[in-house]
């Protein structure tokens, strides 16, 4: 009886403490989110990236906050595996961020579960001017229709190569426009040369790589209704390229690459010069090129399928309004303000791709390094041949997941190709059910 | 009533001294774990609200394969870490306890690994020392071998990571290292005495002794072990690869949660995992009758 | 007292052991030496090689064959520190030795009274209660992160400190706990019954006897106290988010960005700054590990 009240009291006095600490501190917020129109509006900011672009953000932040006194912004970032951690967590807990930097492969995810805002309206209303941006741009910041990001900067990956060493070899450069069998011959050419052609790209994420060759197919990796869109010999086709190539010795043994897909850029077997040819976003030619003091890099397009299609798309960096937002009108203001104003821009530059809006873009040009610039005329030639491309379905992350454990099941001599394709071809259409 | 009145001051007493800790127990410890315990018969992708599923990711972990692997890598990490790494560490700890010079400055060398804790710099070392190019390999070749990718072959790469939780022992070694000051020196005085070698007096005297530590040590690493996460985060990049090779427990969970969004299996994974750790433990506590000796 | 004369005399017998089989016994402590050195040293390699590299410009770092830097730079040092936008490291290190200094505080005191209580007073629902704190430490953190977060925001705790000192002082960490009991458990009854006779309290008993007696593991608990939560990154990163509040460990991700550019120099400059008070911390502590039996036998 005596032992169950001490128990009593001290559970009694803990729900005390928990509810005088919750009450007092629930009031206090009340009292601070006033409705007063003059009063001073506080709106937070995230993104990702390292200390460089923290001082960038940072500094575009504080020239927004000179224009616009009565909005004050709060910054938080991180760096990108914790970023998507922090902002899950803080949606679930109903604290998110009001303007969130967002990415293609995880925007299905936020939208199709309302945890982004629609823009269109604000869009609508001017609050964000879309009137410079190519259509293909403002159509790659939408999920099923409907308006979710705004293009920071676009980009288009590519493959970078070192004119230097190609001299050297008395390799001919790839060209524009080259096919998948003019690349496998060049990898083979390298090969014979004595030096890898390319990293092992069968597997490891779903795009670039095995996006463009199946859209160069005809096809693409889902359809509108988020179903698969692509067919079971499409990935056998593309398997198997890769498979003659490992076989050859053109392309590092499952051993090795693996070892080098998780390592820093600075690692990495193009980087390390163990492969000749690599495939970046074209926007990361500025850090490679810093990786090569002497000699020159040089990009050129993805391939294409003989007499196939050009597998162009949009890929970039967005940014989003949370839904929860309070203040979204004016996250609107700010985000119009760092994808138009010349005074964010010409801090912004190119630091997470060619800017969305081509009077922006034409801006910050004369700003460029050489390697800068080549990467936006890059970006900017590959736009005109972009076509819209599906967004995924939910569930891509799981996907994409099977599509690498299959790719490295044949890698590692664990699986045909046949038997690999099928397997993947099985979990899809659980996944995607 | 005499004797209740006693029992109820002894209670309060004791209870006193538990306070901060029941209302840590029950103001922030409980309220998230209960609410996991909920979430995980329900599917729940963190944005919108959770739907009740019941048993559903119960039994669907059984017939998913990654999970299966998953366990398959937990175990063997488990089974051979622990023991390592505990043998290690009390290794160390008694040559490092006494009757050396210098041996400050040595403990400290040695627990200079556990300080990276699990920093990027970690993952950089160990390409450095198990990769293709790596040190290890450059050691081998002096001698004429020919090593492998170490830590990028799906039948090495699990081993690599055992090493590192062995290279990371301070924390154990410490924990030997202050219970070892405890025994007091009388004893072995007493056992040189009656001749007692070195031997006889690890086994007569400094196991009974520290043994309740022994005890701690082995309990806390076996739950540390079957939560490793940061190891393999690190050092495959959050993969778990080759092959699911370095698919730790606790790193699935996470992709499940935090990559797939799929909080609701993710708990339930959680709450297996604690209802196989809590019975390890429990059978842990029932054996240590046998051979852990307190001072009552 | 009895305890300190033992000590001399084992050294006495020591000295004595030494002259008889001198020269055997100084070849096997040479060998101890040499063994333990050269496991040492692969000890220290990580810690060589960062401070190596902090020297090292970025290309040299991982284009340089040598492992000594081509030419020591402080670049490094001085960019590093000056940490982001006006923020420098000095901040984050204050803000990362208040957070330790309060964890200390509060695990030392909290975890030490619940575990007097587990290992040294009888109580209604004890093996229950000892049993829920053990199964505590069972559930990984992934999963109780976000009520945890919904809690702390409803608490208006987010962007504070609170949600990383406050629970220390409500013994959230079993692991100390445990760790306690167990070396509370082998301090002998014997002391205890005597204090009893003397008419001492279970409060005097605590504060007199028990917490002088299991120093080694107060003293272990301050030190991995002081490590773990000087190196914690991701609940600093997700409670503190205003850069005021920044930390060390979050300072330092700061460096790295997986998806692009990483200046490693000033991140392995700054690892290496901030293991400077980690190491002196275990140094200064690590001393009354070895007093700790001494001192506590003179007062029992």
């Amino acid at each position: 009886m005596k032992k169950l009240r001490a128990l009593i009291f001290s559970l009694i006095s803990v729900f005390l403490l928990v509810g005088v600490v919750g009450c007092s501190s629930g009031d206090s917020s009340k009292e601070a989110s006033g409705d007063g129109k003059d009063e001073k509006v506080e709106i937070r900011f995230t993104w990702w990236g390292d200390t460089k672009r923290h001082e960038l953000y940072n500094a575009i932040v504080d020239r927004f906050e000179e224009k616009y006194p009565n909005i004050k912004v709060k910054r938080e970032f991180g760096g990108w595996p914790e970023y998507w951690e922090k902002l899950t967590t803080q949606i679930a807990g109903g604290n998110a961020p009001d303007v969130v930097s967002m990415h293609q492969f995880y925007v299905a995810d936020y939208a199709r579960r309302n945890a982004l805002l629609e823009l269109s309206d604000y869009v609508k209303e001017n609050t964000i001017n879309q009137g410079e941006f190519p259509e293909s741009v403002v159509n790659s910041g939408k999920v099923d229709d409907k308006l979710y990001m705004i293009a920071q900067g676009v980009t288009m990956p590519g493959l970078v190569y070192n004119k230097k060493l190609f001299d050297e070899l008395g390799v001919e450069y790839p060209k524009q426009g080259w096919t998948y069998d003019d690349f496998t011959a060049k990898v083979k050419e390298l090969k014979s040369k004595g030096i890898w052609g390319v990293q092992d790209f069968s597997g490891g994420q779903l795009q670039p790589n095995f996006r463009y060759f199946a859209r160069s197919n005809g096809q693409d990796l889902f359809t509108k209704e988020g179903k698969l869109g692509f067919k079971k010999e499409t990935l056998v086709k593309w398997w198997t390229m890769w498979d003659e190539l490992r076989k050859a010795e053109a392309i590092p043994d499952a051993a090795t690459g693996t070892e080098y897909e998780s390592a820093p850029l600075e690692q990495n077997l193009f980087v390390t010069g163990k492969t000749a040819i690599h495939q970046i976003p074209a926007n990361q030619l500025y850090l490679y090129q810093q990786q090569f003091p002497d000699g020159e890099l040089a990009m050129v397009t993805m391939p294409t399928v003989d007499g196939g299609e050009q597998g162009e798309y949009i890929e970039g960096a967005y940014l989003s309004i949370t839904q929860k937002s309070k203040h979204p009108k004016e996250a609107a203001l700010f985000i119009n303000f760092f994808v138009n104003e010349e005074k964010a821009l010409e801090l912004f530059k190119v630091e997470q791709g060619s800017p969305g809006s081509t009077k922006m873009a034409d801006f910050v040009k004369p700003l460029l390094e050489p390697a800068q610039t080549k990467a936006v005329e890059f970006i900017q030639s590959a736009v005109k041949n972009a076509s819209p491309a599906p967004y995924s379905p939910a569930g891509v992350t799981e996907l994409e997941a099977a599509f690498k454990d299959s790719a490295s099941a044949i890698s590692f001599g664990k699986m045909s190709v046949e038997e690999a394709a099928d397997k993947f071809m099985k979990q899809a259409e659980s996944i995607l059910k | 009533m005499q004797t209740f009145k006693k029992a109820w001051r002894r209670n309060a007493v004791a209870y006193m001294f538990l306070s901060p800790w029941l209302i840590g127990l029950l103001g922030l410890s409980l309220i998230p774990m209960v609410t996991s315990l909920y979430l995980s018969f329900t599917n729940y992708d963190m944005f919108t609200s959770p739907v009740w599923t019941g048993m559903e990711n119960y039994t669907q972990m059984f017939e998913d394969s990654k999970y299966l692997a998953s366990i398959k890598v937990t175990t063997i990490y488990v089974m051979l870490s622990v023991p390592l790494q505990l043998m290690f560490a009390l290794g160390v700890a008694l040559l490092l306890n006494r009757g050396l010079r210098g041996l400050k400055f040595y403990r400290a060398v040695y627990y200079v690994p556990s300080l990276f804790g699990g920093s990027v710099a970690v993952a950089l070392l160990w390409r450095q020392l198990f990769g293709g190019e790596g040190l290890i390999n450059r050691g081998l070749a002096l001698f004429g071998i020919e090593g492998t990718n170490w830590i990028s072959s799906p039948d090495t790469a699990l081993y690599t990571l055992v090493i590192l939780a062995v290279w990371q022992f301070g924390a154990p070694m410490v924990i030997f290292l202050a219970g070892l000051k405890q025994v007091p020196l009388e004893l072995y005085e007493a056992a040189r005495i009656d001749g007692a070698g070195k031997f006889k007096q690890f086994f007569k005297i400094t196991l009974p002794m520290i043994s309740p530590i022994v005890l701690f040590n082995l309990i806390m690493q076996i739950i540390h072990a079957f939560q490793a996460f940061t190891p393999a985060y690190i050092v495959s990049g959050g993969e778990g690869g080759p092959l699911d090779s370095t698919l730790f427990y606790t790193l699935y969970l996470y992709q499940k949660a935090f990559t797939h969004f799929d909080m609701g299996y993710a708990a339930a994974m959680a709450w297996i995992l604690l209802i196989a750790i809590a019975i390890i433990t429990a059978i842990i506590f029932g054996t240590s009758k046998k051979w852990v000796f307190y001072q009552e | 007292m009895e305890t300190s004369k033992a000590v001399i005399q084992t050294n006495n017998i020591d000295i004595v052991k030494t002259e008889v089989k001198k020269s055997k016994v100084k070849l096997s402590i040479i060998l101890t030496h040499i063994i333990i050195i050269a496991v040492g040293i692969i000890m220290l390699y990580p810690l060589l090689w960062m401070v190596s590299s902090s020297f090292k410009d970025n290309l040299d770092i991982f284009k340089g064959t040598s492992f000594f830097p081509k030419e020591i730079i402080f670049d490094n040092y001085i960019k590093g520190w000056n940490g982001i936008s006006g923020y420098t490291f000095a901040t984050f290190f204050k803000n990362s030795l208040f957070i330790c200094t309060m964890a200390i505080i509060g695990n030392v005191i909290s975890c030490s009274m619940a575990a007097y209580a587990f290992s040294r007073l009888d109580f209604a629902f004890k093996k229950v209660l000892f049993a829920i704190m053990l199964i505590t430490l069972m559930l990984p953190f992934h999963v109780t992160v976000i009520p945890q977060y919904i809690m702390f925001n409803k608490l208006e705790w987010i962007n504070t400190f609170l949600p990383l000192t406050l629970p220390k002082f409500l013994a959230t960490e079993g692991f100390f706990i445990f760790l306690m009991v167990q070396f509370m458990r082998t301090i002998p009854l014997e002391l205890e019954e005597a204090a009893k006779m003397d008419g001492c309290g279970p409060i005097r008993i605590y504060w007199k006897l028990i917490l002088p007696l299991s120093l080694p593991a107060l003293i272990t608990t301050m030190i991995f106290t002081f490590i773990w939560t000087w190196n914690d990154f991701f609940s600093q990163l997700l409670y503190l988010s205003d850069i005021k509040l920044h930390t060390v460990a979050v300072g330092l991700r700061m460096f790295v960005d997986s998806m692009g550019e990483s200046s490693w120099g000033s991140l392995f400059a700054m690892s290496t700054v901030s293991l400077i008070p980690l190491f002196a911390v275990f140094i200064f502590f690590q001393k009354y590990l070895i007093e700790g039996i001494t001192a506590g036998g003179v007062k029992g």
